[in-house]
């Protein structure tokens, strides 16, 4: 589904398979770990937390069950994490790019602030592109401004906050008038995109076999780095749009658990 | 668009023995539970549903399909045993079939039932597969506007066609889409109606507000109601000469009209999202009543009644499946819970499931006519086992179904808090059901609700202001066209003939 994500995974798996455990003596846990999820079962984070879950438990030995807390992109789960007993029995998977967003749009009505959670991991990154249907007259994200420019409006669909913002911007430069669409998921944007509905939307992973079948193109990439299966396709940012936007997946700790416990679930993520 | 591998991978798939399993586990626990009043297919599959997110998509689909069907051929038979559906779509059955059953032909009663079911199941089952290839290309050129416009028609027509009158349909419709309103908004991720509850952030969750509202609450009402706790016992005549106790094909054959007619309007109304068996059944039994010589046989144990309304409220379990797998919307609540299926095994249902996951479509299909002839199997043996099982005290039975409710909801939810949802919609489906408010167009609203905002978002954005556009889109507005004309038709001039089938149910 997602290039990066199965790489990273991949090498989670060698890593498992070449490391031995030998720091799990030190610290016995009082109970089982629980490794929570912001989102619901079956997605893409779900997925990343069972396998993270599945391999720690076989290093450490240790009962490591995987909750999910679905619910505003991973600010339930957080809202729940930051109010918990901070025990270090405790770690929160989500993604960064809704919690920042939800922290600076609101903050002041959530229960929680990025201080109150420490770092310790980056999972994976989704590689966010700009796509079109592929006998669209334009080829890339300056094409279409131009296009647009020329023809009055466009539409551009879209499935989070970010994405938005991103078009937002671009068109707040180029002066140009683009309806958004928002969308439910990225596969419904492919529906949309290959139905004719909108000019050009976001995908991270669910175009991959419609570009390789050739009824996509790849009009820019979303992030900073361009992907490597298109080495050719510039960034937003190469093409004078001057912003990127970067979707993490992170494993998080709370801040107020016993201090000489973080080194240990560090050399733990690390060993592991 | 698909190559004939594909095809026959699927269906390879669908007839392997693992699937034939949770094939036939579906359709032994769906008749099962439909065959208990009070427990119904949409509440075990709301709580079969966890427990399918560790199989392949394949097996997990095959045994809710199962569940599905079953208990459409299990609800009739306390119907027409108890004249006491063990499922909505099976009221219709118990007019004709209960009177038969004080005639004392119990068993010819249950068993035109079954035929009946299976036939307008398998008849839905070829529409299905036949059209849904071609409709999916074309609903990929169904446009967001295009969309939305089918979402208000089915809405005036399921308002219309379920409960006592359309304005309170109409209001059971609104108070469906406030409350999928809860949780952050489709456009700039306000959050609404939460006060300050995180957990809501996502809305309300399906599992509960769907058990709470259909399986709690019926158990509620079935409570209320009870004057004394057990029911007298079944008595199935010894000794019956044959043709009392069976079918004959010559029987069968001189009702294929009947079947027919119930199976296309099952068909029909299953394709259109929305509305389901319910309403499918009471029309194809007005149909059936009017167009008969001898309309005042009707309700006093006319084998003919079981025909048209048990071929409608099955047929609408294939066709449901169109709106399903073309467009990714719910035909009914049953479909609403196979799409949060689709969902956790990460597929999304809509127009290019049939390019993406050609095979798993196949073997879907194959699935479904797989499940016809057990259900066929099952149906024909268990009969005897069911007609026990329908005579268990409802002591027993609703105090289990109260506590399989409440684990469901807790596993599927993940927490103590779908299950106080839960309770609190129960309460809310009781009062409705006093009321006179139809919670199944309820539950449908609220189904299609957060579809229907993100749709009336997506067409505002889209117009942007510019209402003269529309005239681009000449479906849409023959669709709308087609909302108010439906409207006007279920205030006006709604044709006596189900309205009093429905009232006669009522007073019963």
């Amino acid at each position: 589904m997602i290039f990066k994500l199965f790489k990273n995974l991949a090498t989670l798996a060698s890593l498992v398979a070449l490391s031995t455990f030998a720091n799990a003596q030190d610290w016995k846990p009082s109970g089982p770990i629980t490794l929570q999820v912001g989102f619901g079962a079956g997605g893409s984070t779900d997925t990343l937390a069972r396998v993270i879950g599945k391999s720690l438990e076989a290093q450490t030995g240790w009962d490591i069950i995987v909750e999910n807390k679905p619910g505003g992109g991973g600010v339930a789960m957080f809202s729940v994490l930051a109010t918990q007993k901070p025990d270090g029995h405790k770690l929160g998977i989500g993604v960064n790019l809704p919690i920042l967003m939800q922290l600076s749009l609101r903050g002041d009505k959530i229960p929680f602030k990025a201080d109150d959670f420490d770092y310790l991991a980056t999972i994976a990154t989704a590689p966010l592109s700009i796509i079109a249907n592929a006998d669209a007259p334009y080829n890339s994200f300056k094409e279409y401004i131009e296009y647009v420019k020329k023809n009055g409006k466009g539409k551009v669909g879209f499935d989070a906050g970010p994405q938005k913002f991103l078009i937002m911007a671009a068109a707040n430069k180029s002066g140009v008038k683009l309806s958004l669409i928002s969308h439910k998921s990225a596969a419904e944007i492919m529906q949309s995109i290959l139905g004719g509905h909108v000019d050009i939307g976001f995908s991270a992973g669910t175009h991959i076999k419609y570009l390789e079948s050739g009824k996509i193109k790849l009009l820019a990439v979303a992030t900073n780095d361009r992907h490597s299966y298109a080495p050719d396709v510039e960034t937003m940012v190469e093409q004078g749009f001057g912003n990127s936007v970067e979707p993490f997946f992170i494993l998080l700790l709370q801040k107020a658990m016993p201090m000489t416990l973080k080194p240990l679930w560090l050399r733990c993520w690390l060993m592991h | 668009m698909l190559d004939f591998a594909t095809i026959l991978a699927g269906l390879g798939d669908a007839f392997s023995p693992t699937n034939l399993i949770f094939v036939i586990a579906g359709i032994i626990i769906g008749q099962f539970v439909g065959a208990i009043p009070g427990i119904g297919p949409v509440m075990t599959m709301a709580i079969a549903i966890p427990f399918t997110f560790i199989l392949n998509p394949l097996p997990a689909l095959s045994l809710l399909i199962g569940i599905h069907k079953g208990g459409l051929v299990g609800g009739a038979i306390p119907a027409i045993l108890i004249n006491t559906p063990g499922t909505p779509d099976a009221a219709a059955t118990a007019l004709d079939g209960y009177p038969l059953t004080k005639k004392g032909k119990p068993l010819k009663a249950t068993k035109m039932a079954l035929y009946s079911s299976i036939t307008g199941d398998v008849f839905s089952d070829l529409v299905l597969i036949t059209v849904s290839v071609p409709l999916a290309a074309l609903a990929l050129k169904m446009g967001l506007i295009e969309i939305f416009a089918l979402m208000i028609f089915s809405f005036s027509i399921i308002a219309g066609l379920v409960g006592d009158t359309i304005s309170k349909g109409i209001i059971a419709a609104c108070l469906g889409i406030l409350c999928a309103c809860i949780g952050l908004d489709p456009e700039n991720s306000t959050p609404r109606f939460i006060f300050g509850n995180f957990t809501l952030y996502d809305g309300l969750p399906i599992a509960s507000v769907a058990i709470g509202m259909l399986a709690v609450s019926e158990i509620f009402r079935r409570l209320a109601s009870m004057e004394n706790a057990t029911r007298a016992a079944i008595v199935i005549p010894k000794n019956q000469s044959p043709e009392d106790t069976r079918i004959s094909f010559k029987e069968y054959w001189a009702v294929r009209y009947t079947l027919l007619r119930g199976a296309t309007i099952g068909t029909i109304l299953g394709a259109i999202p929305g509305v389901g068996s319910t309403a499918a059944a009471f029309m194809s039994y007005a149909f059936q009543k009017n167009s008969s010589k001898n309309p005042n046989s009707y309700g006093k144990g006319n084998i003919k009644g079981i025909a048209a309304t048990e071929s409608a409220n099955s047929s609408v379990a294939g066709a449901d499946f169109i709106p399903l797998l073309t467009l990714g919307l719910p035909g009914s609540a049953s479909a609403a819970l196979i799409i949060s299926a689709f969902l956790v095994q990460g597929i999304q249902p809509g127009p290019l499931l049939f390019q993406e996951q050609g095979r798993l479509i196949y073997g879907l299909f194959g699935a479904m006519i797989m499940a016809n002839m057990v259900n066929f199997g099952v149906g024909l043996f268990g009969m005897r086992l069911w007609i026990k099982i329908v005579s268990a005290p409802e002591s027993v039975i609703f105090s289990s179904a109260i506590l399989l409710c409440i684990v469901g909801v807790y596993l599927s939810t993940g927490g103590m808090f779908g299950v106080v949802i839960m309770l609190i919609f129960a309460l809310l489906g009781y009062i409705m059901n006093m009321l006179g408010f139809p919670t199944v167009v309820f539950i449908i609203a609220f189904f299609l609700g957060d579809r229907f905002e993100l749709s009336l978002g997506q067409t505002l954005n889209i117009l942007d202001g510019d209402y003269a556009d529309l005239v681009n889109h000449p479906v849409a507005i023959g669709l709308i066209l087609l909302a108010m004309g439906s409207i006007y038709f279920f205030m006006f001039k709604m044709p006596n003939a189900t309205k009093n089938t429905t009232d006669e149910l009522s007073e019963d």
